[in-house]
């Protein structure tokens, strides 16, 4: 299932539509919307299909989820994403090594503080023998399933991947032989993984963290380090069902339990832009798109904030389906219902970063550490979320980069009830540090300097609704088929020749890059 | 010891064991329905709890009991009669009460002078949630073919399920794909704007389930209520004459005019397995009863950890069947009256005493019921469902008195500590504390009252965990995953051993359908 | 003991009119229909003749204040109802109505009502069902303000050839220069009213919008000035036979709302309903529904919204080939019958009336192309006697009946 490389058919070089086309004055065939890794991608195999690709990014660089904010702060804060692990088919395909991408291949351990002063230390390995000793500490039984458990997991996450990887169709209405007998193909890979397998996999998505690691291990710490994988990036808490679902689409993410090392983010985003721009692509960054200009139920370009016009035939979206449809396009262009219904799409952010600036003696292990002592601690944290509160005690995710430790912290919903924004800045910024100097005291002492990121920092900077970094929360009814809406997840919309290949269609949420491969497949398959 | 020779044996008389009974009697099988109690009913009895006040114990309303079922088995020629229960009202904490009515234009009335827009809503949401109950219908009444297999029966199951999946529209599949996998208070906060309407919706979504209105999967068991039937007319819920108590007598009526032996006091101890087959039951007293078949309607850890020994299946199916999610999350508070309460909200003796009275003025009240739950404790206020018996069937009570009946969630079966006297006490005074505030004479017109935790429904009616459904209505453990993976047909691993109650598709509520199909099945298997 | 109400809790009854102290003292029959969630008086005789009569010759008032009114105002007003509706609101002018249907996004009727300009950024608009949830939804990234008037606004129509000497006599301001499809502020009894020349019965006639507050004396008013030309309380049964004789359809009698169906088939169209001229394709921009419709306009539409009448001499000989005299329903009958070409069934008639007027029997019928061109013989399925019977029966162009006056 790769590309064509040679122009397809829509494309022939003597067919006289062609030829007049040619004739324009320089034009564009596409523009994409936002210069983040699905943009990028999407633009990418755009332009390699022979499109004239156009990349326009509201920021001063491109990058989206793969940067910083690089606001001229003392000290610049790492990427959103700790690590980016793009699948290894967009790599191949747009020959990523050639514009100089290394993809991450150490995996990092995954570590939490226990009780008594050690840790739990984690490599996603069957045969890791720290890490069996490490659980083995705790409990022979779960050192004994360990094995089967990474085994079972990397299955799980391949056929997740494989999954993403397959378009959605719009349903019912499937185009057999382009949609179904691919759809028909990942049904064979789910049987082939065997009956027990099979239901497992089945079984698993829909459970909660606690159903989920319960059914493996027994020994508290293991289970709450692992359930909070499964709420890792989401509004939900452990015993919120569809954890399992989560902690699935993390591990593809990461290939397992602690983020790879190697590369950082940004690179990927260098990598990329010189992809579109090896291919005729332009990316043009400090370019905000105000809006997506429509006729008739067509789109036709785009309007910058400066207000100058840009045409082209079509236009795909890499902002979120929210941000897109009722903000680029605009509520009066699209059907009623359908515009209520993508204003219930769930974005409902409550992760915030937490840099800190240190002197390098901050006493964290190397990898990813995670501060999630028991499942009910997990639970409670988001609590908090459901009413609109910051976690008095929150589930932390900290890596480090050099002196800088960066921390994941949840929960920090988007919309507070009690506060706003301002001032829980500063709570979230304490809680933080607190919370990880409880488990790692000489952190406290090495602190120089914090920053943070908030939600509304999210959505402001970044351009996120509601602050949510996956484009809409990876709850069950908005993944797959149901991404970003039953109907509509093959990319298309109300809007003719406008198209979504964020995150918030099927195979996002965070960096894999299927939704921008995806995306350009359709549109090319669309246009022929 | 005394031994006896059937045909079929069915173990428990609860509504599906009758059921069971009464289709392979009218095949003209030899049939006896071992009841371990003195009465029959299972969760479906009528008991005089205090002298002349008689309550339905445990299961209140009727409605899920397939049409199919009462036509079949004549049961109104057997004395069952359903009486209409016609309205819901929630007192709210403004004095002021939310009434849904049984008729459309009062209905709205009412809605209307609390928000006019929700009021509209509410319409649509009825016709929206009617559809679905009805496009959902076949599956119901389909045996779950195992996705795994590619047995002749279950490829024809699929291929049931492919054409069902494809006659769906558009909005049908939107709608059923959302609430498969939506958490109840998201479907409810995409409609309306009303505390009161959005918690008392969202209520029907955790009845039975160890879940708060906010976790995913939450929004089907809500669907699974709107599945009620009562003469073609959907949604409709009833009170049948003489309690629930009255369902279940009219049904084994019905299966002694059919030829079926009940006998009570006979408590099963084991399934008798003679050369790899079901070959009859063992009492606790020693009786021994021979049979072809063995039909279980106790629930699927009785069925198959207790009455049969482990060694007879396969270890998958023990570890999912151990893995089984039972946890009770309900209790009842059943009132003997010397009056009617009065609620400040609608004074005096009016339509709110005919129908049901439901204490969820919000989603934030029935979740943080939820939160109490989930850590071991009671909810200090929580949701409930209150019912006059006494008003819509005179019978109930004595002259002038009444009988009131509470449902009341979460009580959770796993409480700190394990449940007491002095935890039940203190829990049944939580609920009379509840209702005092929005009705005050409440105390003073107590004669008497039964307060019943999951323990008691575990220890009286045989449910292990206390759960309504006899298991939850997860995500996880419905439709082909229900009781386990490759069994959801109700045929078990051991030969001749079957299993038809709530612990199978399609779950729970007075429903009939698994004791049907569980029997259907049986006498599939006899005609090879 | 708590005693048992003797009366329904206020809030436990359907809803009033705000001229329900004078018709239920009129309303001799107690026959109260349901009408948008109140109680409509059927009639106020004991028979229809004289109240559709009135509305033939002199001059009918019914209470229409159930109907649905909602009031759109802002700078995005235009541009909502231009979104909603189907027509070309850019070219409704101050003070004119526009009859029109509007459609889901599959281009299927959601209910018809009328559209009138108040102000430059003021509209009000009537429906059948309540739409306060279909405008909000629309009104999505307009800057506009959405408020249902229902209850606060009481309506009277009044119709007839002699409405116009009535309201002559009874407003503050003639109108005379109120043409067909306009609305003009006015007074009653010293009380502000806006007027408007519209109505659901294809005659001469006016629809009187008011303050709640002002009901009864305004229906006083009316009834005092128009004696002389035989002002008639009219309910609306008489209502219904004559809006059937215009040929003028109900929602969920003669169509079903798109919201309301359960099956595609139970869906109809502007186009099929006879509106396409309501459709203003050429308009730019989108509307709700405007691919679709787009669609149907190409290819056509596969069922069409017609007139039938019955053949008398048929309907006379089924009678009496069991001895009897033709029976006539007394009303109009919202029944389904089947309409037969050649043996097969190609429509269904939903709502048939004896019209006093035309002394025919007719009905309102969706008849399958190409059958319902005008003109073309079908046969209408009757029950004669408890057995199906055949009468003979036409296509026919709507409406049946449309008076000279009706638009002068």
């Amino acid at each position: 299932m790769t590309l064509p490389s040679t122009p397809s058919p829509g494309l022939r070089p003597n067919s006289p539509a062609v030829v007049a086309e040619l004739k324009m004055p320089a034009h564009v065939d596409v523009i994409v919307v936002g210069a983040g890794h699905n943009g990028l991608i999407a633009g990418a195999y755009l332009a390699r299909a022979g499109r004239k690709v156009l990349v326009l990014e509201a920021r001063d660089f491109p990058g989206g989820q793969l940067s910083g904010p690089r606001d001229g702060a003392s000290f610049d804060a790492p990427a959103l994403y700790p690590a980016a692990l793009v699948r290894s088919e967009v790599v191949r395909e747009l020959e990523l090594d050639r514009f100089g991408w290394q993809a991450p291949t150490a995996p990092g351990p995954y570590v939490t503080a226990l009780p008594d002063g050690g840790v739990l230390h984690l490599a996603s390995s069957a045969t890791d023998a720290a890490t069996l000793e490490s659980i083995r500490r705790l409990s022979s039984r779960d050192a004994a399933r360990w094995p089967e458990f990474v085994a079972f997991m990397d299955r799980a996450a391949a056929f997740l991947d494989a999954a993403y990887a397959t378009g959605m169709p719009r349903l019912p209405a499937v185009d057999w032989r382009a949609e179904g007998l691919p759809l028909a193909a990942l049904g064979w890979k789910l049987r082939r993984l065997g009956r027990r397998d099979m239901f497992r996999v089945i079984r698993s998505l829909p459970m909660t963290a606690v159903e989920f690691t319960e059914e493996w291990f027994e020994a508290g710490p293991l289970k709450a380090a692992l359930g909070a994988l499964a709420v890792h990036g989401l509004t939900l808490g452990s015993m919120s069902a569809g954890g399992g679902y989560n902690f699935v689409h993390q591990w593809l993410l990461r290939g397992g339990l602690g983020h790879r090392t190697g590369a950082g983010p940004q690179a990927l985003g260098d990598a990329l832009v010189r992809a579109v721009q090896a291919h005729e692509g332009e990316v043009r960054t400090g370019a905000a798109v105000a809006q997506i200009l429509v006729e008739r139920q067509r789109a036709v370009g785009v309007r910058l904030v400066n207000g100058e016009e840009i045409r082209a035939r079509t236009v795909v979206s890499a902002a979120d389906p929210r941000r897109t449809l009722l903000g680029l396009v605009g509520a009066p262009e699209l059907p009623p219902e359908f515009v209520w219904h993508t204003r219930s799409i769930r974005m409902r952010g409550s992760v915030a970063k937490v840099h800190v600036l240190t002197d390098g003696h901050h006493g964290l292990p190397a990898g990813t550490t995670v501060v999630a002592p028991t499942l009910q601690y997990l639970e409670r944290a988001y609590d908090a979320a459901k009413y609109g509160e910051v976690s008095t005690n929150p589930y932390l995710e900290a890596t480090t980069h050099g002196v800088v430790v960066s921390i994941h912290f949840q929960f920090a919903p988007y919309a507070l009830r009690h506060e706003d924004w301002t001032s829980a800045r500063a709570t979230v910024e304490r809680r933080a540090v607190e919370t990880l100097a409880t488990h790692f005291p000489k952190f406290a002492a090495s602190i120089r300097e914090v920053r943070s990121i908030t939600p509304p920092d999210l959505e402001q900077q970044w351009g996120l609704t509601e602050g949510d970094l996956n484009h809409g929360q990876l709850i069950l009814d908005q993944v797959f088929f149901m991404r970003p809406l039953p109907g509509w997840s093959s990319h298309a919309t109300p809007i003719a020749g406008l198209y979504l290949c964020g995150s918030g269609v099927h195979g996002g949420g965070g960096i894999s890059g299927h939704p921008g491969r995806n995306a350009a497949r359709a549109i090319l398959r669309h246009e022929r | 010891m005394a031994s006896y020779t059937f045909d079929a044996i069915v173990i428990g008389a609860g509504h599906n064991g009758l059921i069971a009974a009464c289709y392979l009697a009218r095949a003209g099988r030899k049939v006896v329905v071992l009841e371990r109690r003195d009465i029959v009913g299972g969760a479906a009895v009528t008991e005089e709890i205090f002298p002349g006040y008689r309550f339905s114990e445990f299961s209140y309303v009727v409605s899920l009991l397939r049409p199919e079922i009462i036509r079949d088995l004549e049961l109104p020629r057997h004395g069952l009669k359903i009486l209409p229960l016609p309205s819901t009202v929630t007192p709210l904490d403004n004095g002021d009460y939310l009434a849904g009515w049984d008729d459309h234009d009062l209905t709205r009335r009412e809605i209307y002078r609390h928000s006019p827009l929700d009021a509209e809503a509410y319409d649509e949401y009825s016709r929206v949630m009617a559809r679905a109950a009805k496009a959902i219908k076949p599956i119901i009444g389909l045996v779950p073919p195992d996705p795994s297999s590619l047995g002749w029966r279950d490829l024809k199951g699929l291929l049931k399920l492919g054409r069902f999946g494809a006659s769906l529209s558009e909005t049908e599949l939107y709608r059923i794909s959302k609430l498969v996998t939506q958490s109840s208070a998201d479907l409810l906060e995409e409609w309306f704007e009303l505390d009161a309407l959005k918690g008392t919706k969202a209520a029907s979504g955790i009845i039975g389930t160890f879940l708060g209105p906010r976790s995913p999967g939450t929004a089907y068991v809500l669907l699974h209520h709107y599945m009620g039937e009562i003469d073609g007319a959907f949604r409709a819920w009833g009170f049948a004459k003489n309690g629930t108590g009255g369902v279940t007598a009219a049904i084994a009526s019905s299966a002694r005019a059919l030829g079926v032996e009940i006998r009570t006091g006979a408590a099963v101890d084991k399934v008798v397995v003679k050369g790899g087959r079901a070959a009859g039951v063992a009492l606790a007293n020693g009786d021994e009863y021979e049979a072809k078949v063995v039909l279980s309607a106790a629930d699927p850890k009785r069925s198959f950890l207790q009455f049969v020994d482990p060694q007879h299946f396969p270890d998958e199916f023990v570890e999912a069947l151990r893995n089984f999610r039972v946890r009770g999350s309900s209790g009842k508070v059943n009132i003997a009256l010397s009056e009617l309460p009065q609620f400040t909200c609608l004074p005096g003796e009016g339509p709110l005493h005919r129908g049901a009275v439901s204490i969820s003025p919000s989603i934030d009240y029935v979740e943080r019921a939820y939160d109490d739950a989930k850590y071991g404790q009671f909810s200090r206020q929580p949701y409930m469902d209150i019912i006059f018996p006494s008003m819509i069937d005179r019978d109930m009570a004595p002259p002038g008195h009444h009988v009131m009946s509470c449902f009341v969630q979460y009580a959770p079966y796993d409480i700190e500590g394990g449940w007491d006297d002095a935890k039940r006490e203190a829990f049944g005074e939580t609920v009379i504390a509840t209702i005092e505030k929005y009705a005050p004479n409440i105390r003073r017109a107590i004669v008497g009252k039964q307060v019943i935790t999951p323990k008691d429904i575990e220890r009286i009616a045989g449910i292990t965990g206390g759960n309504i459904f006899h298991g939850e209505l997860l995500l996880h453990q419905l439709f082909f995953l229900r009781p386990a993976p490759q069994w959801a047909d109700f045929r078990t691993p051991l030969p001749g051993y079957y299993f038809g109650a709530a612990g199978a598709h399609p779950g729970g509520g007075v429903m009939g359908a698994a004791g049907k199909m569980a029997a259907e099945e049986v006498l599939q298997d006899w005609r090879k | 003991m708590p005693e048992p109400s003797t009366v329904h809790h206020p809030l436990y009854q359907l809803k009033r009119t705000p001229f329900h102290a004078r018709t239920s003292q009129l309303c001799l029959p107690h026959n109260w229909r349901r009408w948008g969630g109140c109680i409509a008086a059927g009639s106020y005789d004991l028979g229809l003749d004289r109240e559709y009569w009135a509305i033939r010759n002199h001059a009918a008032l019914i209470d229409v204040s159930p109907l649905m009114k909602y009031e759109i105002e802002g700078p995005d007003a235009a541009r909502l109802l231009d979104k909603v509706i189907p027509r070309n609101v850019q070219k409704l002018a101050v003070g004119q109505v526009y009859y029109t249907a509007w459609c889901d996004d599959d281009g299927k009727m959601l209910d018809d009502g009328t559209v009138t300009r108040l102000d430059e950024q003021r509209y009000r608009l009537t429906a059948a069902e309540p739409q306060l949830r279909w405008l909000a939804l629309n009104a999505v990234g307009f800057d506009v303000r959405v408020r249902e008037l229902t209850e606060q606004v009481a309506a009277l129509s009044l119709q007839g050839p002699k409405s116009r000497p009535i309201l002559n006599r009874c407003c503050g301001t003639p109108v005379d220069d109120l043409r067909y499809f306009r609305m003009a502020p006015n007074t009653i009894d010293g009380r502000p009213v806006t007027i408007s020349r519209t109505g659901y019965t294809g005659d001469l006639g006016y629809e009187i919008w008011m303050d709640a507050a002002d009901a009864l004396p305004i229906w006083d008013s009316l009834l005092r000035d128009g004696h002389d030309h035989g002002i008639t309380p009219c309910g609306i049964l008489a209502m219904d036979m004559a809006r059937v004789e215009a040929g003028l359809f109900m929602l969920d009698v003669d169509y079903t709302a798109a919201h309301h169906a359960w099956i595609g088939g139970q869906k109809s169209s502007p186009y099929e309903m006879g509106l396409g001229w309501t459709v203003a394709l050429d308009k730019p921009g989108y509307f709700v529904g405007r691919r679709a419709l787009e669609r149907e306009q190409r290819e056509g539409s596969t069922y069409r919204f017609v007139g039938i009448e019955v053949d008398w001499e048929s309907l006379e000989r089924a009678y009496a080939s069991v001895g009897l005299p033709p029976q006539i329903p007394g009303m109009a009958v919202r029944g389904s019958l089947p309409i037969y070409r050649a043996g097969r069934q190609v429509g269904y008639a939903s709502t048939s009336t004896w019209s006093p007027l035309l002394k025919k029997y007719i009905a309102l019928a969706h008849v399958e192309r190409p059958h319902f061109e005008p003109g073309t013989n079908v046969t209408i399925e009757i029950t004669v006697e408890h057995r199906r019977r055949q009468a003979t029966a036409r296509v026919v162009a709507l409406p049946f009946y449309e008076p000279e006056w009706k638009k002068k």
